[in-house]
């Protein structure tokens, strides 16, 4: 199926996304990496003194680990529910549903604080039933209320990769399920999860890894009340003791948590026709 | 243990097309047949009686008991379907004790029983194996096999064979049927094969447009078709329009044939209807004098192997026969019992 193409084109072809890689990707990377190992590694003992970076690590690991598996529950429900829709609705479904994914963490922070903050519109609304409004209004502010905001974009990416396993799911299988006197609940977990457990895996992975790197939402919604690396990562280049060694080695962890995670997922992503 | 429709209806939400008014009765250890052009609505039937659609109108019934309200976990049917729906994620021994890991019975005694049963389908030394190690045809016995296991009230097999060779298709037919028999179970088979319709089932069904238009045993289905459509849609046919001319003569376009009139009025329309094994080759000269003679060319002439279908161009038209002679044909002979009038195509 593919014609013989010469190297040199082949090669030409690839420059311009080699550029764009060297300069976005290996160039800062590499920048950290000299930079964590600047005053000789001492940068990592400090770190590893620090019960504000244990902190951020140990807030990271939990909002890595929530906000992904409550984002993947219910783009799984979602996403059982298109399969069933019409093509035309399905597709509409899905612009609608995407649409998340193009905002900027900002400004989904600034929607929920609009929504659900001190002076939110839920919030007055609910208020007047009785509830108190501080109450309510702190949720949004709270590592929950965080992980809530998360799932805004997360959820979008969990139905999107799902989607396809379940609705390219034989279905004559959950018929033939049914028929030998499996109950729709039993048919799905134990003919249909198995197989299509990949793309959860794969799923998971991936929205754990955009959770562990994001940045803006939580500094938008929680300042730096609540503690996570990337906004640990913040202080110690913004703040007055700017230390950028440490910093350097605090986005090397980082980078690390989230390339770990990534290549689980990707190892465990479903065979791709190729 | 019967399956029966009674007077079920079903139409797929809006639109018109369905089933209408259908009527059937399996018996204990009987197969039956349906069979149809696609579209025509015979896997419709299978699907309400699995459960897997609900009837607009009439009922259901297994064992004398209205099953319309119940889901298809609830009807003790072994469905088994044309791509197998086997689990992949399961061994072979798995999916065969699935629906008994469902109904509890414990993994020592559901193995066992798994294990015998792959025995009765032939496959009793790949228990372990997982289904995409298999052929068509071994997975299609362990379907067989998975259907039958939990003692089901009906076996419904949707289209079983036509995903198969033509070589294995004949083997798998017999080992349904051996298989089928040997369970004793009301059986409903959906094909649109019906050479593979007329070889096993004891009745079958013909549908057209979401109804019935026959139902009778293979034999009388083939000899005495309700109408010209089930007589091209079983077997070979020679279908020409005609009107009764006389107390036992019909005219055709090929020509006036002598055949039993049943007390038709003269001038009646008819469909006249001949199978080409009827049709008797003259390989000499041709008494012209004799009505039921006609003199023609071979115009085609396809060699099966067993027999020859030769189509003869005569004075207003062709005759299609199939003889085992190998020399050249000059003319036919139409018997006047091998003539079967039908009602008039509209």
């Amino acid at each position: 199926m593919s014609a013989r193409v010469p190297t040199s084109m082949l090669a030409a072809f690839a420059v311009p996304g080699s550029v764009v890689l060297g300069l976005f990707f290996l160039i800062p990377v590499c920048a950290v990496l000299v930079g964590a190992f600047a005053d000789s590694g001492s940068a990592f003992g400090r770190l590893a003194g620090d019960p504000v970076f244990w902190n951020g690590l140990r807030g990271t690991m939990v909002l890595g680990t929530v906000a992904p598996l409550f984002s993947l529950v219910v783009g799984f429900c979602v996403a059982l529910a298109l399969a069933r829709f019409a093509p035309g609705l399905r597709t509409a479904a899905l612009i609608a549903i995407s649409l998340p994914l193009t905002f900027s963490g900002l400004i989904v922070a600034y929607g929920f604080i609009l929504l659900l903050g001190r002076a939110g519109f839920v919030t007055l609304l609910l208020a007047k039933l009785g509830f108190d409004p501080a109450v309510i209004g702190g949720f949004i502010f709270s590592p929950v209320g965080l992980g809530l905001a998360y799932s805004y974009y997360l959820v979008p990416r969990v139905v999107l990769i799902v989607l396809p396993a379940i609705s390219n799911f034989d279905r004559n299988q959950m018929l033939a399920s049914r028929s030998l006197g499996a109950g729709s609940f039993r048919t799905l977990t134990e003919v249909m999860l198995p197989q299509i457990l990949p793309s959860l895996i794969a799923a998971y992975c991936l929205t754990a890894a955009v959770a562990v790197g994001a940045y803006g939402t939580a500094l938008a919604l929680a300042g730096t009340q609540v503690n996570i690396l990337p906004l640990v990562l913040y202080s110690k280049i913004s703040e007055t003791g700017t230390d950028l060694p440490a910093a350097s080695a605090a986005s090397i962890v980082l980078v690390a948590i989230c390339a770990v995670v990534v290549s689980i997922g990707e190892a465990m992503r479903p065979q791709r026709k190729s | 243990m019967t399956l029966r429709y009674d007077q079920v209806s079903y139409s797929y939400p809006g639109t018109s097309t369905g089933v209408f008014d259908i009527a059937l009765e399996i018996g204990r250890g009987e197969l039956l047949a349906i069979i149809g052009a696609s579209g025509s609505g015979k896997s419709t039937i299978l699907k309400l009686l699995a459960g897997f659609l609900k009837p607009d109108t009439g009922r259901i019934l297994i064992d004398g008991k209205d099953v319309g309200a119940s889901l298809p976990e609830a009807r003790r049917l072994g469905v088994v379907f044309q791509n197998y729906a086997l689990f992949p994620h399961m061994r072979l021994w798995e999916n065969i004790a699935y629906p008994l890991k469902v109904r509890g019975i414990a993994k020592q005694e559901r193995r066992a029983r798994a294990i015998e049963m792959l025995g009765r389908v032939g496959m009793g030394k790949r228990a372990e194996d997982y289904p995409a190690e298999l052929s068509g045809g071994q997975q299609q016995r362990v379907a067989l096999a998975r259907a039958l296991v939990f003692e089901p009230q009906g076996l419904l097999l949707d289209e079983p064979l036509s995903a198969l060779d033509a070589g294995l298709r004949l083997e798998m037919r017999d080992e349904i049927l051996r298989v089928q028999r040997q369970a004793g179970i009301a059986t409903l088979l959906v094909t649109h094969d019906q050479e593979e319709a007329l070889s096993i089932a004891d009745k079958v069904v013909m549908m057209r447009d979401g109804r019935i238009v026959q139902i009778g045993t293979p034999r009388e289905l083939y000899e005495t078709p309700a109408d010209a459509s089930v007589a091209a849609f079983v077997g070979q046919s020679n279908l020409w329009p005609g009107s009764i001319s006389g107390d036992g003569m019909v005219t055709t376009p090929v020509g006036a044939l002598a055949c039993d009139t049943q007390g038709k009025s003269i001038g009646a329309k008819v469909t006249v209807f001949v199978r080409p094994e009827r049709v008797e080759p003259i390989t000499g000269p041709v008494d012209a004098s004799n009505p039921c003679c006609f003199a023609g060319s071979m115009s085609a002439d396809r060699y099966l192997g067993p027999v020859r279908r030769i189509d003869m161009a005569v004075a207003g038209g062709a005759i299609r026969l199939e003889t085992h002679l190998r020399g050249p044909i000059t003319g036919v002979t139409i018997p006047h019992d091998a003539i079967r009038l039908l009602p008039p195509t509209s």
